[in-house]
């Protein structure tokens, strides 16, 4: 359970100087007012789904892969290392402090998006579940991504060039299952819910097995 | 069993042969001095003995593992760097407490590390806070918090005042474990080793006993005076 030190270390460290977090929830107010203002009410409806998924995707892009940058800018990484611990339970512990911040981050800015929209949802629940998947396949990708770029003086720019390619079956099954579930029409969502989920699934193991290469040397 | 042995290892970074056919050993108890000019490949040395780098030839041997391949045998080991390995933003406390579970040591010695080393009464301030002599006095005690039988000093005295480095030196000579202790004060390796080894390109030029005048031979095999 050292994965669970590790993300309660980087959640101690976001709590006192709220750098990471403050930015993410600014950053996605002010891209969902912007979709407010600009987009007429009566064509928001239909892609509704979609800007919230932008916004999200903005929002992870900026915050999720400095649970690795953070190490690098503050030269704790060799201290990870040298631990005697496997580089799953750091590449774990990132996930779990990255699903932390994404939790926060949805519980804040969905009903907000949905209000400055004045949106309704046939089936909130099932919409909050889909989201959160879908979300939590993203915060999978850009972890186990992120390694791959710290060492690169591009990292910023390079990491989203990485995880859009990566990332999109999940992006447009989730907007799926998000369309279906603020229609009321939910019969077919266990189609892009289980891709999700298989997608996620696929991607952890895939990082497992690859993350010690990565992180070694 | 050596504690530490190093085999014909070849290090690569790119193109660049940061060393090439290293050989040399350390028994149990003993302490060596890795000597060298800037860029001799001490840095990459002490990072291939911690299992921070895997080498691109030959073999790295820590108590007789692997130590990039092996977690466990990290365990056995303390690392003493240029960077701390602490985190700002957490408590003098707060950081022992983490490496403590990542090492799975007993809570109780990061409260008898801090008082060893005087730093209990800022034990709940923010390591940010500390000057650099603090800072290193508590990368020293994260390094023993596991109670390692190999201690690697990378330059640690760099930074500290004269009464830091006299400090950490007294520390050094008490601790009994093996040592490896990378200087560039010839003082200190007089004083603190029995071997060293000196580095120059990534090659070995000498290895063998502390003995005579270390600035001599530092100068006779390397052709740089010792800074």
């Amino acid at each position: 359970m050292k994965f669970v030190e590790i993300a309660k270390k980087d959640l101690t460290i976001e709590f006192r100087t709220k750098g990471t977090l403050n930015l993410m929830i600014l950053f996605a107010l002010i891209t969902s007012m912007m979709f407010s203002v600009t987009i007429p009410m009566s064509f928001a409806e239909r892609i509704a789904p979609s800007l919230l998924w932008l916004v999200f995707l903005f929002v992870g892009m900026l915050g999720y892969g400095r649970a690795f940058l953070r190490e690098v800018e503050t030269e704790t990484l060799d201290g990870l290392k040298m631990a005697p611990i496997s580089p799953v339970s750091v590449l774990l512990g990132k996930v779990t402090y990255n699903v932390a911040l994404m939790l926060l981050i949805e519980v804040i800015i969905t009903p907000i998006f949905f209000g400055l929209f004045n949106l309704s949802v046939a089936k909130p629940l099932l919409m909050v579940g889909s989201m959160t998947l879908g979300n939590l396949s993203f915060v999978v990708v850009v972890s186990s991504l992120s390694i791959l770029v710290i060492k690169s003086k591009m990292r910023e720019m390079l990491l989203p060039v990485l995880i859009f390619p990566v990332v999109f079956p999940v992006i447009t099954s989730t907007i799926v299952a998000v369309r279906m579930c603020m229609n009321g029409n939910v019969s077919g969502i266990l189609s892009p819910l289980s891709l999700i989920s298989g997608f996620t699934v696929l991607i952890l193991l895939v990082a497992c097995i690859t993350f010690e290469h990565a992180f070694t040397d | 069993m050596k504690a530490v042995e190093l085999e014909n290892v070849v290090k690569r970074f790119g193109r660049f042969k940061a060393l090439d056919g290293v050989s040399f050993s350390v028994e149990k108890g003993e302490s060596l001095a890795l000597l060298g000019p800037n860029g001799a490949g001490k840095t990459t040395v002490v990072k291939l003995i911690g299992g921070l780098l895997k080498p691109t030839q030959g073999v790295v041997r820590v108590f007789g593992e692997v130590p990039w391949k092996n977690y466990e045998v990290r365990r056995k080991i303390g690392l003493v760097s240029h960077n701390t390995f602490l985190y700002d933003d957490l408590t003098a406390y707060e950081n022992l407490r983490f490496y403590s579970k990542l090492y799975d040591a007993d809570e109780g010695r990061a409260k008898e590390l801090l008082e060893a080393f005087g730093l209990w009464e800022r034990r709940h301030d923010l390591v940010r806070n500390f000057s650099r002599g603090m800072k290193q006095r508590l990368s020293i005690a994260r390094a023993l918090l596991h109670d390692p039988p190999l201690l690697i000093l990378d330059e640690p005295t760099t930074g500290l005042d004269i009464e830091g480095q006299r400090d950490l030196m007294e520390l050094v000579k008490g601790l009994r474990k093996t040592v490896i202790f990378t200087t560039h004060n010839v003082r200190e390796v007089e004083e603190l080793c029995e071997k060293m080894v000196v580095l120059r390109n990534g090659r070995v030029v000498y290895f063998g006993e502390v003995e005579g005048n270390v600035e001599k031979l530092y100068l006779s095999v390397t052709g740089n005076e010792v800074r």
